[in-house]
């Protein structure tokens, strides 16, 4: 009690900062509970995946059933689900994510490999994305009921709406493969060509690449972000101040752009965070399309096996990485609006 | 601002600079494969996938190589070899020739690689077994000797590549060794320079490739994840060649002026599995089959109620050959057997009944068989697997026709892993579809039906194709194992295939074909193997991409390509898009200023 008093007594003086730390800590200790459970999840929910990662990697390969024995043993997949667990729950702790059945490599080198294209794509797309939304959203909402807001709303929703798949192979044919006039100027896979050039050669090479993967993310999920910058500007258009301010004679766009869109980019910044969380686990389904050689391919290729181990690595690493960033939008939200502290 | 707005130009005009320069680059004869599968690893210790497989018949050498006619075995890097009377020695004189960096092959090289394989764990999965039936290897000079436990004729279609020791010996943990050190050190036509993971392998003609340098330059092997966007990177130009097509995607290159349709026989059997009695390996039954199943009346009954040619043309598109025989398909001449006389069965209805009804399998008043006993419905299940509209195609057909035998059949879509888990484990199917890629040594594949390849009494799977464990098919197994005669050994094979064409564990339905295509502005001539009516990749040995050249070299050609193009307009609406996010950017730039001074 009394090594406490002071600090106590410190912290007192700031009270502001001290409801953070002390909410900060509160959502950390629920995200460690959170990855615990996800630890424990992920072991038992891979192993309720039918099928013998063993019989599945010797396919097509003439092995007797006892180098079948032999390859369990190694795997360790002849002991029981238990003591896997246990071994697993160990491994983890010590940030060792084991070794892949099929790759027969740390699975931590296999992601380290594949997690830089991934975030380049993701990411991009993100930035691009959010862009975007948030500037068709504000304008959207500023004028309800536009042309403008009538055409970027129902543009985003259609986009929203089609099968990833679908468009991406569209934008492929057409932009990659080339149709009458359209000239196939894109290419039709990978982040790089063959006989790519070093330096900035490269850089451009990549751009290239980038274009269509980026163009396929950007237009599915952009809709998200254009509707909630719009419905938080259309909250913000009938307030006072924004009376106060065209009183004080400002111009229309001022008014948006200084007075309105720092009011609604709150909640926009709580989503960009939670998707953040999104960007390592990257698109499977965009990665597949173009080729792309990220954590999505590896992913599926692991499921198809099942290489538990790879699994297990990859799909820790996506929740753990959305755990963590929607604790901090929890965090960041606290620290930008002053309403929530309050509460 | 003017600073800005200039860097952002140059960029814009840099982005224009790959498409020009690569038409500086000097001409090389490229060819370009495309594949849809990744290479797991470059260490051949290691890698167990069939991309893989076929690269490293590029990169090294083997003992022996299926001859490019016959498809038997032919020397390689053994040059001769002879085996003992009693079949358990054998000795392989190896070829004088060099490794791609000058040191000269020895048998050292082979013997350390199988010992490397037999005496350390990490270095099995990729071949392990391969060399589980060595009892020693030993080298003397050029001359390899290897000792085996028991005789085995499939001895010379050991898919095992020789490494060279003096650069391998040194690596210290196999297991852990990605052998990322380019150029490679090999023995085979080409060498690998390159290598980006889950993107391409890049590979160059070995000058002292002892039966000559290839004809081309260079050879990419590049990967695509879904085979709709390697078929537009065919139709494009990305890439020059494109082999295990699916006959939906063979349609989509039609059409094509530049594009060869290559549709030749294939080395795979697509077949019907039945649930004939699960066992275990301990001979207690296993899983859920119908009873009727066991008897080889009603299987026979279902051979006959199925109209193969119907099911080529319909589900196969006509891209397939209808079985006339059992697992192996006719592409291997030597071993293929196909049944003749009384054995034969054709589709005949009629038939199929008049069994069904001597065998005392009544119908009921809804047109369905019962048991003798009246026990139990005709009501099969046909698994198959989720997503696959040829199979579901198939499925239909065949509901059609058991239904005028007075035989039910219900479909049950399953995924891939469960499908294998229920129809090769836990044998909870009646009915269900399968196929097998067969080797030019059909071992493997003979082996598959083994009773040792049943599940274990405690679940394990052993990869069985059937559950089949017949004492006949057991015993000829052994003896075409022992017998050196090639044609000899042939007979026995096709008295397996004869067994299982006649007991009906399986039911082979079609021979797909070997669907691929090529640009033929690109690729001027390229030999199959084997040479008459064969593959082109996925083949066994070398020779397609050994013996393929291209058309004209491009030194010849004048003006810009195609691909030059694309990348030079690709390069300037790249630098459009900049300029432009410069020029709004600046705009921005210069309202803000505006407001700032009002």
């Amino acid at each position: 009690m009394t090594v406490t008093q002071p600090a106590v007594e410190a912290l007192e003086e700031s009270p502001a900062r001290y409801g953070l730390l002390r909410y900060a800590a509160a959502k950390a200790g629920g995200a460690l509970l959170s990855i615990a459970m996800v630890i424990v999840a992920t072991f038992f929910l891979f192993r309720l995946l039918p099928g013998d990662p063993v019989r599945a990697l010797a396919q097509g390969r003439n092995m007797t059933p006892e180098q079948l024995d032999l390859e369990r043993a190694r795997l360790g997949l002849d002991k029981s689900i238990p003591e896997q667990f246990v071994h697993f729950v160990k491994q983890t702790l010590q940030f060792d994510l084991g070794t892949s059945y099929e790759y027969k490599r740390p699975v931590i080198d296999l992601i380290g490999e594949r997690i830089g294209s991934t975030l380049l794509l993701t990411g991009t797309a993100l930035v691009m994305a959010v862009s975007l939304g948030i500037w068709q959203g504000a304008r959207a909402g500023w004028k309800p009921g536009s042309r403008f807001d009538k055409f970027s709303t129902a543009i985003s929703l259609v986009l929203w709406s089609v099968p990833t798949f679908w468009l991406g192979l569209l934008l492929l044919m057409v932009f990659a493969a080339g149709i009458g006039p359209v000239p196939g100027v894109f290419p039709t896979r990978g982040i790089s060509s063959v006989d790519a050039p070093g330096g900035l050669g490269y850089v451009l090479d990549v751009a290239q690449h980038m274009v269509l993967p980026c163009l396929t993310m950007v237009a599915v999920v952009y809709a998200q972000y254009l509707l909630v910058m719009r419905s938080s500007v259309l909250d913000e258009v009938g307030q006072d101040y924004i009376t106060t301010a065209r009183a004080k004679g400002l111009r229309d766009d001022d008014i948006r752009r200084r007075h309105a869109v720092p009011n609604a980019l709150l909640p926009t910044v709580t989503l960009v965070f939670m998707r953040i969380g999104f960007v390592v686990g990257g698109a499977v389904t965009v990665e597949a399309i173009f080729s792309w050689p990220g954590l999505g391919q590896l992913f599926y290729d692991a499921i198809r096996v099942p290489d538990f181990t790879l699994m297990q690595g990859t799909f820790l690493l996506i929740t753990v990485s959305v755990i963590v960033m929607n604790t901090l939008a929890d965090v960041v939200y606290h620290v930008l609006d002053p309403r929530v502290r309050s509460a | 601002m003017r600073k800005l707005f200039a860097a952002i130009a140059a960029l814009g005009l840099l982005v224009v600079s790959p498409g020009t320069a690569q038409a500086a680059e000097p001409a090389k004869k490229v060819v370009k494969v495309g594949v849809t599968q990744s290479v797991d690893s470059m260490n051949p210790f290691l890698a167990v996938r069939l991309v893989t497989g076929a690269i490293q018949r590029l990169m090294y050498g083997f003992l022996t190589v299926p001859d490019s006619k016959t498809l038997q075995p032919s020397p390689d890097l053994a040059e001769s070899w002879k085996t003992s009377p009693d079949g358990l020695t054998w000795t392989f004189t190896i070829r004088p020739a060099k490794w791609s960096d000058g040191q000269p092959i020895t048998a050292d090289d082979a013997a350390w690689t199988f010992n490397k394989m037999i005496t350390d764990d990490a270095a099995k999965f990729g071949n392990g077994p391969a060399v589980a039936n060595f009892a020693s290897v030993t080298a003397n000079g050029q001359e390899l000797t290897i000792k085996l436990k028991t005789p085995q004729a499939s001895m010379l279609d050991n898919p095992v590549p020789i490494m060279p020791k003096h650069i391998w010996e040194k690596v210290k943990d196999i297991s852990k060794y990605e052998a990322d050190e380019f150029p490679t050190v090999g023995s085979g036509p080409y060498k690998a320079v390159e290598y980006k993971k889950d993107q391409f392998v890049r590979l160059e003609a070995n000058p002292d490739y002892w039966r000559g340098r290839p004809k081309i330059d260079e050879l990419q092997v590049i990967f695509y994840d879904n085979p709709a966007a390697a078929i537009v990177g065919l139709k494009k130009g990305d890439i020059d060649l494109i082999g295990r097509l699916n006959p939906p995607d063979f349609e989509a290159i039609k059409g094509d002026a530049n594009i060869v349709q290559w549709n030749t026989q294939g080395r795979r059997a697509s077949y019907l599995q039945i649930n004939h009695g699960a066992t275990t390996t301990d001979n207690k039954p296993i899983g859920d089959g119908h009873p009727a199943l066991k008897d080889v009346r009603v299987r026979t009954a279902l051979h006959y109620a199925i109209d193969k040619q119907k099911l080529v043309d319909e589900v196969q598109n006509g891209l397939a050959k209808p079985a006339d025989g059992s697992i192996i398909p006719p592409l291997y001449k030597d071993f293929f057997w196909a049944a003749s006389g009384d054995e034969k069965v054709t589709y005949d209805v009629a038939k199929a009944n008049k069994i069904l009804d001597d065998a005392g399998y009544k119908k009921g008043p809804d047109g369905i068989r019962t048991m003798p006993d009246g026990s139990r419905k005709l009501q099969f299940r046909f698994s198959i697997h989720t997503d696959t509209p040829i199979e579901d195609k198939l499925a239909e057909y065949l509901t059609g026709w058991f239904k005028e035998i007075g035989i039910g059949l219900s479909t049950k879509r399953l995924d891939s892993t469960k499908f294998t888990e229920e129809t090769g484990v836990t044998a909870l199917f009646d009915i269900a579809i399968s196929g097998w890629s067969v080797n030019p040594d059909p071992e493997e594949v003979l082996g598959t039906h083994l009773c040792s390849r049943r599940p274990t009494a405690s679940g394990q799977g052993g990869g069985t194709e059937s559950f089949y464990c017949d004492p006949q098919y057991e015993d000829l197994y052994l003896q075409q194992q022992k017998e050196l005669d090639r044609p000899k050994r042939a007979a026995i094979i096709k008295k397996m295939e004869e067994r299982l064409y006649t007991d009906a564990p399986v039911i082979a339905l079609y021979y797909p074909n070997d669907l691929e295509g090529y640009r033929k502005d690109r690729i001027a001539s390229i030999t199959p193997i084997p040479e008459d009516n064969g593959l082109l990749y996925g083949g066994s040995g070398y020779w397609p991409f050994y013996t393929v050249d291209t058309v004209t070299p491009d030194g010849g050609e004048d003006g810009i390509s195609g691909g030059e193009l694309a990348g030079i307009i690709g390069g300037v609406a790249g630098g459009a898009v900049v300029v432009a996010l410069g020029a709004f950017v600046m705009m921005r730039r210069r309202q803000d200023v505006a407001d700032e001074r009002e």
